[in-house]
This record gives structure tokens, C-alpha cells and sequence, in this order.
């Protein structure tokens, strides 16, 4: 479907009527050269260029015009496209060869002896004539409505895709926290005057952190090994942020350490225990993540001191990443995995994923 | 002239450290009063001190850097000047671009030299004015009224409130509530006869509660305003409540003062 005309209405469909009218004037011409050279009817050129000027000019003034004033610039319904074609025809003929005749001064019986001479040929040859050329348009406008068509959908493929980028951006831009980074360069910045070997080491860690996240978010599958050197990535830049505020431990037995996981299932959840949990804690505390195997299902432990659950502020969206795992787990694996988020003893927060191997 | 005293609040070693060095470079005469890594101590050491310029982190654990402001401009002495307020923040989602002409200023991290080069001059410009000073409270104030959010309503509206005393749970309907006040992790709810404690805290309770009917006139009190009798101002010009059916009176402070102005 043709979503939108460029043009007003009115002036457009006048502007495609005289294109099409001159187009039909060179078949015109074409079929007075085929009828004086080739089928050598009677008359000479001019005569049959008039006769052909006529009735081609009519035969599309009907036809074409019709069209345009019925339908504007859509695809005309088949079925009553050629009862207008079966009535401008003959019309046209009929009314091409008197008109011609009138501007040639030829007499009404010479051209009623003309008819009857050769009238068969005369209207079989204006029949197939007019049959071409409304093929032409047809097929003309056949091609444009397929090309308009095309760039229809290759717009909305871009949309689509554009869409999946966005989509992808905010993810990114949902995992790198502007607070986040901007933080931890300005930590950074700070140690490279006082300490430049701990703030090489940051660096690395910051690169670490970026590299993980970024290709993560395109990837589907990761080790835990990769995720597990992910999380120590990201608890180094806090620790060197929140300084002896945070402690933290990771384990991760050899045995597990190939397994493959989806990526960014633990990070959301550390990343929680963090913000909501240890961060706005004056104290601050304590977190450990743990991979343990439970007979054929891979259990993940997330274990903070923080403020826990009651105590975190309500306002900034502390359901939206545990929501988001939550979601991707009954994606990937529906009934067969299991997450619980319950208070720590004597504070703060357990969050637990239970997955099949 | 009397040495110019600050105070930097922020919660992350290395960046409290590079504020300090880097201040110490650009305005050699400041005299730091130390660093404290969150909110509470922040207000605490600020009441303490009392220092002419104060670096707030705005992310901090026990207080944000603009509720410790504002418990500031609710606590401070009337005799000192509140001091200059600059906030130091890593993203600037609260547009902090709108202090930077007014009262107080504000710096990104991490901090280039040539910003707070900036900041250091316009303090010091601002130092030397005595009469800016002694406004600085009352813009402060301003600025953060319109700058901490209020709360955005809930959907439900909070109509009876359950509140467990002793081993019996007592039905309050909000309308019969003269004020709410916070205290330590709870709630008083006080009606002409009774008080009584729920879990929750004020800033929990507050989008439950219709903004007409009830108003906050202090960081800890929400005061049905049916029940207001009048409010008065002190020789020192301290703002109270009079209320209907209670005999005690509820302070305004400063930040909600503007509630009470005369039509």
C-alpha cells in the first residue's frame, strides 16, 4: 500500500495525466509509422499519424483519464478498470476517426468506404494498438506500486532495526551507570597523582569491566570462570572506591569453573547488593558470591550485609534488575530454575538462582 | 580577615583525598576542617564546626548530600551564616546547572582543576559580600524546596490506618489523625486521644496522603491541616502550630515557613 501521496492531490494526478498523454503520443507516432511501412494499409503518413494522434490521444484522455478521476493514483479494482476499457475502445475509435477525418477534410462516405474496406483490420490493429499501450501504463504503474511497496518495507526494516539498537543501547546504558563510571574515573584520576601502580591496576580492572559488559550484552553463552572474573572486575573498582567500607569474597570451585551459563545473571544481582545494599550503608559490609553444584543443577549464591530488604530506599527501582532476572530465567529455562531473595541473618540479603546443568 | 573554614563531605577515600590536595593548591588560605565519609556525619560535623564553606557528595550513604543540606537549613543557628554550599556529583541527574548563578554551587567528578579554579573564585567573591551572606539561608532553602522532589502520589489513598497496641490492632481513619511524627524507625500516629506507633517511615507515608489535607512542616512532622489552630512566631522568629485537640505545639521549620505566609 503506497502510505502517503507526496504531492496535493489534484495537481499531481493533472501532472501524471499530461506524462502519460505525451508518452501516448509517441505510440502514436510508432503506429503510424508500423500501419503506413509495415501493414501498408491505404493513406499516407500523415494521414495515419492524424488518424493514430486521434484516436490514441482518446483512447488514453478515456481510459487514463478515467482512471485518474475515479481512482487518483491507487490501483484502479480490476474488474472495473476493463469495463472501462471496453467502453473507451470503441468510444475512442469511433470518435478519433471522425474527429480525424473533420481535420483532414476527408468526406463522411469516403470514410464509411474506408471502414468498410478494410474495417476488420482497422479495428483489430486499434485494439491490439490500445491494448499495448494500456498494458504499458498498467505495467508502469504495476512496477511503481511494487517499488513503492519495497521502499515501504526497507523502511520498516530500518525502524525494526533500529528499534533492536535502541533496545541494546539502553541495555548497555542500564549496566554502565553513568554514576558508575564517571566515579570510578574520578577515582582514577585521583590515584594516578598518588599512586600510580594501584591506579594502572584500576585501569585494568575498569578495562576488564567494560570489555565483559560490553561483549556480554551480544553474546549468549559464557563460563563461569568469565562471569565469575566479571564480578571480581567490578567488586575491584568498588573496593578501591568504597575503600575499607567493602570486603568481599568470590568462590568458585575448579570444577565448575568451564561450565557454560548465560552472561550478565549474576552482575545484575551483585551489582543490587551493592547499590542497594552495601553502598547507602554507612558501615557498608560483607558481600559473597558463590557457585556450588547441587546433583545435576548449578546453584548460585549472592550474599550481602547491607541494609537489607526493608531498609533499602523504596524509591529507585530496587525490583528492576531482580524483575529482569527473574524474567531471563523463565526465558531460557521455565519451570527448571528457581530464584529466592531472602534476609540475611543478621542483615542484609541472600539472592539465589538454581539452574540446570 | 578571619581564616575561611570548609568542610568536605564525601564518602569515597581516594576522591575526598584529591578535593583536599587539589583545594589546598588553588586556594592555599583554606582551612579544611576535615573530611566526613557520609550524610549524617556530615550534618553533625557541619553543626559542629560551623565552616564558611561546605563540599557536599551528593551520593552518600546515611544521607544524600541534599537531605543533609536541607536538615542543615532546618537546624542551623540563627547568629552564624549558613555556609556556601557546593555539591559534588559523579552524574548530574538533579540539573545542578540551575545552582551554578545562585546560592550554591556545584562541581562534576571527577573534578578538573580548571572548574574548581572557577568555583574557588566565585566563593571567594561571594565571601567577601557580607550582605550575599546573610541570605545565603533563605535562597538555600528555596532552591531546595524546589529541588528535592516531592514524593510523587500513589494511586491509593491511604483512608484507615491499622496500628498494632499491645496484643490489639487499633483502626485509625487518616481524617481523625491531628499529625504524624517520625521517630527512629517508626512512626507516632496522634489523634485527640491516642498515640500510637507503626512501622513505616515518613517519606513511605507520605505519597499515601492527600497534599491538601496534609502538609509537612518539618523533615519529621506531617500535620493534618483541618487540625491547625494558628501558627506563631516567636521573639526569635521560630514558627509554631496551635493545634486543635492537642495541647502541645508543632515547630515549622524554615523550609516549609513559606506555608504559613499570610495571604
Amino acid at each position: 500500500m503506497i502510505t502517503a501521496l507526496p504531492y496535493v492531490h489534484g495537481y499531481s494526478r493533472l501532472r501524471r495525466f499530461a506524462i502519460d498523454i505525451a508518452i501516448t503520443q509517441v505510440f502514436n507516432l510508432i503506429i503510424a509509422v508500423l500501419i503506413t511501412y509495415v501493414v501498408r494499409g491505404h493513406g499516407g503518413f500523415f494521414v495515419n499519424l492524424v488518424f493514430s494522434m486521434c484516436i490514441g490521444t482518446l483512447a488514453t484522455t478515456f481510459i487514463d483519464g478515467g482512471r485518474l478521476i475515479l481512482w487518483g493514483e491507487q490501483k484502479p479494482p480490476k474488474l472495473k478498470f476493463i469495463v472501462l476499457i471496453i467502453f473507451s475502445l470503441p468510444a475512442a475509435q469511433f470518435i478519433g476517426k471522425l474527429l480525424a477525418a473533420a481535420m483532414l477534410g476527408i468526406p463522411r462516405e469516403a470514410l464509411s468506404a474506408m471502414r468498410a474496406g478494410n474495417a476488420t483490420a482497422m479495428l483489430i490493429g486499434g485494439a491490439v494498438c490500445s491494448m499495448f499501450i494500456i498494458w504499458f501504463f498498467w505495467s508502469r504503474e504495476h512496477i511503481e506500486f511494487l517499488r513503492a511497496e519495497a521502499e515501504a518495507e526497507k523502511a520498516r526494516a530500518a525502524s525494526i532495526e533500529k528499534q533492536a539498537l535502541q533496545a541494546q543501547l539502553q541495555m548497555l546504558q542500564a549496566q554502565i551507570e553513568p554514576h558508575m563510571l564517571f566515579n570510578t574515573l574520578a577515582n582514577l584520576q585521583g590515584l594516578i597523582a598518588v599512586d600510580p601502580t594501584r591506579a594502572q591496576h584500576m585501569l585494568d580492572q575498569l578495562i576488564q569491566y567494560l570489555r565483559a559488559t560490553l561483549s556480554a550484552s551480544r553474546s549468549e553463552k559464557t563460563t563461569l570462570a568469565q562471569e565469575f572474573s566479571l564480578l571480581d572486575a567490578y567488586l575491584g573498582l568498588m573496593k578501591v572506591r568504597m575503600g575499607a567500607r567493602l570486603s568481599y569474597t568470590l568462590e568458585l570451585p575448579d570444577a565448575l569453573r568451564s561450565l557454560s551459563v548465560p552472561p550478565m545473571l549474576l552482575q545484575p544481582l551483585v551489582e543490587n547488593a551493592i547499590k542497594h545494599g552495601l553502598e547507602p550503608k554507612v558501615e557498608g559490609g560483607l558481600v559473597t558470591v558463590r557457585a556450588e553444584r547441587e546433583d545435576d543443577r548449578l546453584k548460585l549464591t549472592v550474599c550481602d550485609t547491607g541494609l537489607g530488604l526493608d531498609e533499602a530506599p523504596p524509591s529507585d527501582g530496587t525490583g528492576l534488575g531482580v524483575d529482569n532476572v527473574r524474567e531471563r530465567l523463565h526465558a531460557l529455562y521455565g519451570n527448571r530454575a528457581e530464584f529466592s531473595l531472602i534476609p540475611n541473618t543478621p542483615v542484609g540479603v541472600i539472592a539465589q538462582l538454581t539452574i540446570p546443568l | 580577615m578571619n581564616m575561611i573554614r570548609a568542610l568536605i563531605a564525601e564518602d569515597e577515600p581516594i576522591l575526598a583525598h584529591t578535593l583536599l590536595q587539589t583545594l589546598q593548591r588553588l586556594w592555599p588560605d583554606l582551612q579544611v576542617g576535615g573530611v566526613v565519609e557520609n550524610g549524617i556525619a556530615a550534618v553533625t560535623e557541619a553543626l559542629a564546626q560551623r565552616p564558611d564553606v561546605l563540599f557536599l557528595d551528593i551520593k552518600m550513604p546515611g544521607k544524600t548530600g541534599l537531605e543533609a543540606a536541607q536538615e542543615l537549613a532546618e537546624d542551623w543557628p540563627e547568629d552564624v551564616p549558613f555556609p556556601l554550599v557546593v555539591f559534588v556529583t559523579a552524574y548530574d541527574e538533579y540539573a545542578l546547572q540551575a545552582f551554578e548563578q545562585a546560592a550554591a554551587d556545584y562541581v562534576l567528578k571527577p573534578v578538573t582543576e580548571a572548574r574548581l579554579a572557577k568555583t574557588v573564585e566565585r566563593l571567594k567573591g561571594r565571601l567577601a559580600q557580607h550582605t550575599e551572606r546573610n541570605a545565603e539561608l533563605e535562597r538555600i532553602v528555596g532552591q531546595l524546596r524546589s529541588l528535592v522532589p516531592h514524593v510523587p502520589a500513589t494511586s491509593e489513598r491511604l483512608t484507615l490506618i491499622r496500628a498494632a497496641v499491645g496484643n490489639q490492632v487499633r483502626m485509625i481513619p487518616v481524617s481523625e489523625v491531628i499529625y504524624f511524627e517520625a521517630t527512629d524507625k517508626y512512626v507516632n500516629v496522634v489523634t485527640a486521644e491516642s498515640e500510637s506507633l507503626i512501622r513505616t517511615s515518613l517519606k513511605e507515608l507520605l505519597p499515601q496522603l492527600d497534599p491538601n489535607a496534609f502538609w509537612q512542616v518539618h523533615r519529621g512532622t506531617v500535620v493534618n491541616v483541618n487540625c491547625i489552630h494558628s501558627a506563631i512566631r516567636d521573639e526569635s522568629g521560630k514558627l509554631s502550630l496551635k493545634l486543635r485537640g492537642r495541647d502541645e505545639h508543632l515547630s515549622v521549620s524554615r523550609v516549609f515557613a513559606h506555608l504559613f505566609k499570610q495571604m
